[in-house]
């Protein structure tokens, strides 16, 4: 509702303002004429005038502490320039440039109350335009106010997600470390595996050649049946060597030297049998060598098999060679996996049981990861003689491995988090502290289309239980 | 057995065993070899050495092992008196750094040998272990000299000329 006295329309007020100035010659002479670009006021002066722009625009620039500059607003007809400063007798905040020729009825700021009395004509109207400023500036610093505080929260927003978005960009990027690095360290076992084979099976075939200069298939010459229990023959425990010496001092007391009673302490009974029937015809360090001849072929046979058989395992747990998707056993690779690591659980009571399961469409080497990251996790908090269960079973449609310890379990403040990246309970710099093993565990099983999961056992002890759909490839 | 100064071979692989005796057997002349496959035997045997009247003068051991880890062992043995004196090296591809810190730090190792060994080199270490033994325990040297470090056992033998022996 539009009352009689007020006003709010700049464009009638002025009308109204320029009418009286028409009719009146005292006013007609305060009227100035700018040309665009000239400064009408710097920022830091005070102001002795007030003007009232009639025609034309102008712009209030703010220069801030850094030098840099803002325009504020645009004023135009009806608009009053310095009116901040004019009411506050402070120096203007802001410069004044005009921006199109402008026309302005400039009026003394002394004088103003006199202008107001002399011209009668002019006061209300004056005044009601003064008040539309006063609003105008209210109304748009209200609007300002609200317009900084959504750019504010929308500011914080964005900061928040840049955050996020950084911790994502980090994360990944270790984990593409992480996959190099497990890619390097695949090529350098496949390149290993393979110069180690090469040693592994010259020894094996020059054992085996070795041997043959020993047989010469007289199967009643006691010499070489030495030779051939000796090939066969097992090692023998401290204990039963010692306790087997005692026996063999008694047996043999004509035997003074304490290398040759523990040689003798190692023999099978049927090596024995042969030695005390034949010592009369021939000498019994030479009976006793070709033993030795015979169980040291045998360690050099055993011992370069294994060497063999760890080649192997590493070759496919690592699966350089083939990390494609394929139809695997996973029990195979949680096999290799227990070879590799046999160091770390040598001591560790293991209880594997491993149920029939179909063949399924996954990469070897990726989850031969997941069970590695497991089980040295509870390598790191077993004590020695800590008990390991593995287990795995068909439960259609999903295949299920159970990986379960009797450590100290999972603190349950934190059970919820171990699967994030970048969560380790091991200290900084530790062995394997870098808080990525569950990460990129449950990165591997997921893109197996499987789930993995952590929990406590009532007895005690940390369980995690991984299943995986079976699919074809 | 009495007064002798034995050898003591801790290690749980059996053939691993079987190559480090054979390796050693040349110095059973003078230092009878007693083995054991874990800690806990390795006290039995020292303890049985012991009471027999005859000192431990090495002891060559493994880290791993069943149950207490050689490091462990060798501490303890250190902080016994009847094992004070006996020369302690590690024979291992397994101890870390930290365990082999605490070994030199706690158990006073005396030498570390990285699995696989030489023979040469084994018996280098041995020589010079059980060089140190019979100097420091002031042993007559005499009957060693063919087997351990002659010209070291000689000079120790003019700084400490024999006197009861």
């Amino acid at each position: 509702m539009k009352s009689g006295f007020i006003l709010n329309d700049r464009k009638t007020i002025l009308r109204f303002i320029q009418r009286a100035i028409d009719d009146n010659e005292e006013l007609k002479a305060h009227v100035v004429k700018l040309k665009k670009g000239t400064i009408v006021f710097k920022q830091g002066e005070k102001l002795p005038f007030l003007y009232l722009l009639l025609e034309g625009s102008a712009k209030l620039t703010h220069t801030r502490h850094d030098g840099s500059s803002l325009d504020l607003v645009k004023l135009e007809p009806g608009h009053f320039v310095g009116l901040v400063a004019f009411t506050t007798g402070n120096a203007s905040l802001t410069t004044c440039s005009v921006l199109d020729d402008v026309t302005a009825l400039k009026i003394e700021q002394r004088e103003f109350e006199q202008y107001v009395n002399d011209h009668p004509r002019l006061r209300h109207p004056l005044q009601q335009l003064m008040m539309n400023n006063m609003t105008d500036r209210f109304l748009k610093n209200v609007e300002l106010e609200s317009r900084m505080n959504s750019l504010n929260k929308e500011l914080e927003k964005e900061g928040e997600e840049l955050k996020n978005a950084y911790q994502q960009l980090e994360d990944s990027h270790q984990r593409l470390v992480h996959q190099e690095k497990m890619a390097t360290l695949g090529e350098l076992v496949a390149g290993f595996a393979h110069e180690v084979n090469n040693p592994a099976a010259a020894l094996l075939r020059s054992s085996e050649a070795l041997k043959e200069n020993f047989v010469h298939s007289s199967k009643n010459d006691p010499l070489e049946l030495m030779f051939r229990i000796g090939l066969e023959s097992e090692p023998v425990s401290s204990v039963d060597v010692r306790n087997r010496m005692l026996v063999m001092q008694k047996q043999f007391p004509f035997v003074n030297d304490r290398s040759t009673v523990r040689k003798l302490a190692q023999m099978p009974d049927k090596a024995i049998e042969i030695i005390d029937s034949s010592r009369k015809k021939i000498p019994i360090d030479q009976l006793i060598q070709q033993f030795e001849s015979g169980k040291l072929i045998h360690n050099i046979k055993v011992a370069s098999e294994r060497i063999a058989n760890l080649v192997k395992s590493l070759k496919s747990y690592s699966r350089q060679d083939n990390n494609e998707a394929d139809m695997i056993d996973i029990r195979l690779g949680i096999q290799d996996t227990i070879l590799i690591l046999s160091n770390r659980i040598k001591y560790l009571d293991l209880n594997l049981n491993l149920g029939d399961l179909p063949l399924t469409c996954g990469r070897m080497g990726e989850l031969n990861q997941v069970w590695t990251n497991i089980i040295v996790n509870a390598c790191d908090v077993l004590p020695k003689k800590g008990h390991l269960e593995i287990s795995c079973q068909f439960e259609k449609p999903f295949i299920k491995v159970i990986i379960s310890d009797n450590g100290p379990g999972i603190a349950e403040n934190i059970i919820d988090r171990i699967f994030e990246p970048n969560f380790t309970t091991k200290n900084q710099g530790a062995e394997f502290g870098l808080g990525l093993g569950l990460a990129i565990s449950n990165e591997i099983i997921r893109k197996h289309g499987g789930k993995i999961t952590a929990s406590n056992k009532k007895e005690g002890g940390a369980k995690f239980e991984i299943s995986i759909p079976v699919k074809n490839c | 057995m009495e007064n002798q100064i034995f050898i003591l071979v801790v290690e749980d692989e059996l053939e691993v065993m079987d190559a480090l005796v054979n390796d050693l057997e040349e110095f059973e002349t003078h230092f009878p070899i007693e083995i054991a496959n874990s800690a806990a035997e390795a006290e039995q045997v020292v303890q049985h050495i012991i009471d027999s009247g005859s000192t431990v003068g090495l002891i060559l051991c493994d880290h791993v092992l069943p149950g207490k880890n050689g490091v462990d062992l060798l501490i303890e043995l250190q902080n016994e008196n009847k094992t004070k004196d006996s020369r302690k090296v590690l024979v291992t591809g397994q101890a870390g750094l930290e365990d082999t810190v605490q070994a030199v730090n706690k158990a006073h190792l005396n030498h570390y040998i990285a699995k696989p060994w030489s023979k040469e080199a084994l018996h280098d270490v041995v020589i010079q272990q059980l060089t140190d033994y019979v100097i420091r325990r002031k042993l007559n040297p005499l009957p060693y000299m063919s087997i351990l470090d002659a010209g070291r056992l000689a000079e120790s033998l003019r700084d400490n000329p024999l006197t009861d022996h």
